[in-house]
């Protein structure tokens, strides 16, 4: 039972980092729809590194570094072309599928390293995701350049015109962005699970993506969200743990989909659609382009 | 926060703020801007201006649109750079790079489209790029100091409330806060009382006088509010065709003179109301009531009759519902309870086309967004209200012959400077594009009019033809319902008045026994047993 408890909050530590970065992002009214893709690539080139160099720094630091290129990659798109960003982040994607199973494919099989030391039965990892859980709230809600980040994402004209630069500050939040879902995937593929397969995310991407639209772009209901869905994932993974022989876990793998569906039907009820869009930063997916 | 570089003039940076107006006195000039000009293609929009200003005055700056105010005023504020020109402040020549420098040498402009975060709070929205800030914000100590501050100049607002819960004339506030807070010497204030109750226009008057007794300089540009321009300002600039036509003393000016100066002919303003015996009911709303966009109630039991012959005229400040009984009555929005009966018929579920069919002509709010397609041809955007006609439509097949005629005539008929009926939406001015959207209602003769704010953002000329047109259609026999912001304008051409606040109709009354304070009162919410 501690077993899966621990594994879940190893889990929720991944949709923690990845989302962080896309809610930081989406504060600044960038939308990323390619952190799967960001992932796929921290987690593969974090791999080989690791690999190759039999340290985890290397591995992790490497995965930070396309991440942030991958996201500064997005912000040109978005912000200096002011290109749709939903076409641009399935670019992402789609480039990350392709490119990483490329690479990635004469890896394929476990890392082979000694595990990371953990800290009462836990990874460092989750530790950082709550630390950076607070210090982003603390970031987004207190300081002045959390109020300049979410300025920027609801009304980048306002934030022009009171001497804020709305390139500066977003192509900060689509870098930071980027390097958090690097970080995720590679904490997926030197960590949680070890062993480089062909799309082995399957998904972890966009449920991170979906928990941003949940959390309503607080980073303290994110995590929350993130704890659920890393407890659904586990239990999806080994339902025998907790209800010994209750369904088979082809059906438990869908759960926490089908979960997904469910509350984007919650959240389309009038109720929740006014509080929710009280909170969606107000330029979210919109280029700001001077004439 | 890094230290801005400080501004450069012709004899190197500049003093600070506070060394340049140290010991400025009422009356002395502060500002010039000589020989401006601004160009854009092949327009001139400001032509070698001057302009000045002095500490502790309200220098009104009048024009119609396209006049020029705008521009010269943003070349002031920096989000334009001008062609030609030189800027001084207290005698320094200065060079101005981005709005940001303007700021800093104390100069805040107030838009007419709000600069405001909806979902932050007004001390957030205050604070945002104050270079005190800080990195951690201290939001107690700003509150303290944005508070003195509105003691100081009589505002009220609420500092931990969020924008959009605030009314316009608050949420103007907060922006002069804003800029006063950023250490504003000199506050421009674009067309500041347009979507304000007289209430609030009384009271924005009162702060400016405020202001600028305590040795602010302080710009209101205006289109034609020229009551306004009258009862508070020392001084005022005119502008027609991007000249300077005259500047003179307020008190040598009459509001005669101002709107000659302006428009460059005699302007009427009192338009005589055609007396027409009311026919027949033709409109009857019964206990309507309808959501907004975000599904909150907009119109809560809305009950009136029209009948032809007669103009009702809804009068209320943005956002009271108006925009949504427009567009119930249309056909755009559907009626969550309530009855809207035409012509004894219940018409409350009808289609948009069947309600056109029926005689319904609807000139919308937004003619650009929802009155118009601008990458369509006039013909084209005549069509959109007769594409469903026999008389224009063969088995399906559209009569692009007729359908010219009539737009050539319509074009004719209405005065309307465009290159010709293939002319594009977009390329035509606001009050031609309204013209066009009047003529192709007016066209069908509809049996009952709604015009929802037909003259909003219309200079004199255009705004007068388009009161005419609403009164000769009453004198054919339409009934109108003309919804406006513009108090006056309600009260101009009404038979009956409604005030409408929050959703509510709050009376109606007649145009003979209504009074403008009374019906100021109820659009504010006052009921009108209560203040009468």
């Amino acid at each position: 039972m501690w077993q899966f408890l621990a594994r879940s909050l190893e889990a929720a530590a991944i949709f923690t980092f990845a989302g962080l970065g896309e809610l930081v992002d989406q504060r600044g009214g960038i939308l990323n729809v390619g952190i799967e893709g960001v992932m796929l690539f921290g987690a593969t080139l974090g791999f080989i590194a690791a690999q190759n160099s039999n340290s985890y720094l290397v591995g992790l630091v490497a995965a930070l570094l396309i991440g942030l290129l991958l996201g500064l990659l997005h912000g040109f798109f978005s912000i200096t072309l002011g290109v749709d960003q939903v076409v641009s982040g399935m670019g992402i994607w789609i480039a990350g599928l392709g490119l990483t199973t490329y690479i990635g494919n004469p890896y394929t099989g476990p890392l082979g390293m000694e595990r990371i030391q953990t800290i009462g039965g836990l990874s460092p990892f989750f530790y950082l995701g709550v630390v950076l859980v607070v210090a982003l709230w603390f970031l987004l809600f207190k300081t002045s350049l959390g109020l300049k980040i979410r300025s920027v994402g609801e009304n980048p004209s306002v934030a022009e015109v009171s001497g804020i630069s709305v390139t500066a500050i977003r192509y900060g939040c689509v870098a930071f962005g980027g390097m958090m879902a690097g970080f995720a995937g590679a904490v997926y593929s030197l960590y949680y699970n070890p062993v480089w397969n062909y799309n082995f995310l399957m998904g972890w991407g966009f449920i991170a993506l979906a928990l941003v639209f949940f959390s309503m772009w607080n980073p303290i209901i994110l995590q929350a969200g993130a704890l659920l869905f890393g407890i659904l994932w586990q239990l999806s993974l080994n339902p025998q743990l907790v209800l010994p022989g209750l369904l088979s876990r082809y059906v438990w793998r869908m759960v926490p989909f089908a979960i997904t569906l469910l509350v984007l039907i919650l959240i389309s009820t009038r109720w929740f659609r006014t509080r929710w869009g009280a909170a969606k930063p107000e330029a979210l997916g919109r280029p700001y382009l001077k004439e | 926060m890094q230290q801005q570089p400080p501004v450069s003039t012709d004899k190197g940076p500049l003093p600070s703020l506070e060394e340049l107006l140290a010991d400025v006195k009422p009356g002395e000039t502060v500002l010039e801007m000589r020989g401006v000009t601004k160009r854009f293609a092949d327009v001139v929009a400001n032509d070698r201006i001057d302009f000045d200003l002095r500490a502790g005055e309200i220098h009104a700056v009048l024009g119609e649109n396209g006049a020029g105010k705008t521009t010269l005023m943003n070349i002031l504020f920096r989000l334009l750079h001008p062609d030609e020109g030189e800027i001084y402040i207290r005698g320094h020549r200065v060079h101005l790079r981005s709005p940001v420098d303007a700021i800093n040498l104390g100069i805040g402009m107030v838009h007419q489209h709000r600069k405001l975060v909806a979902a932050h709070t007004v001390i957030e929205n205050i604070v945002l790029g104050h270079p005190k800030a800080g990195r951690v914000l201290n939001l107690k100590r700003a509150e303290e100091e944005v508070k003195a501050l509105s003691e100081r100049y009589g505002f009220k607002v609420d500092l931990r409330a969020r924008v959009w819960q605030l009314s316009e004339g608050e949420k103007q506030a907060v922006e002069i806060l804003k800029a006063l807070y950023r250490g504003a010497r000199i506050l421009i204030l674009d067309e500041p009382t347009t979507a304000l109750t007289p209430l609030e226009t009384e009271r924005l008057l009162e702060s400016m006088v405020n202001m600028a007794r305590q040795g602010l300089a302080v710009v209101p540009f205006i289109t034609h509010k020229l009551p306004m321009v009258l009862a508070v300002s020392d001084r005022v600039t005119v502008l027609r065709g991007g000249q300077v036509v005259a500047q003179l003393n307020t008190r040598d000016a009459d509001e005669q003179l101002l709107a000659r100066l302006m428009v460059g002919r005699e302007v009427l303003f009192d338009i005589q109301r055609p007396q027409v015996e009311p026919g027949p009911i033709v409109l009857q709303v019964e206990h309507l009531s309808a959501l907004n966009d975000k599904g909150v109630p907009a119109l809560e039991n809305v009950s009136f009759s029209i009948r032809q012959g007669e103009i009702l005229g809804i009068a209320g400040v943005s956002g009271n519902g108006q925009r949504e009984l427009a567009e119930v009555l249309a056909g755009m929005r559907p009626a969550r309870n309530g009855r809207i009966r035409f012509d004894g018929r219940d018409i409350t579920h009808a289609p948009i086309r069947e309600r056109w069919r029926l005689g319904i002509g609807y000139i919308p709010a937004e003619r650009t967004e929802v009155g118009s397609i601008g990458d369509f041809t006039l013909v084209e955007n005549v069509l959109l209200n007769f594409y469903f006609d026999d008389e224009l439509v063969k088995r399906g097949v559209l009569d692009y012959r007729r359908a010219r005629e009539l737009t050539r005539h319509l074009i004719d008929e209405y005065g309307i400077a465009a290159p010709g009926e293939d002319a594009r939406g977009r390329q035509l001015s606001g009050g031609n594009l309204q013209k066009v959207i009047l003529a192709r209602v007016l066209a069908r003769h509809p049996r009952l009019l709604l015009a929802a704010l037909p003259t909003q953002g219309l200079d004199i000329g255009a705004t007068e033809f388009v009161r005419k047109k609403i009164l000769e259609a009453k004198t054919q026999g339409s009934a109108v319902l003309l919804i406006s912001e513009d108090l006056d304008e309600v009260l101009m051409l009404s038979d009956r008045i409604a005030a409408i606040y929050e959703g509510r109709i709050m009376g109606i009354v007649p145009a003979e026994k209504a009074r403008r304070e009374q019906i100021g009162a109820m659009i504010a919410g006052i009921s009108e047993e209560a203040s009468s």
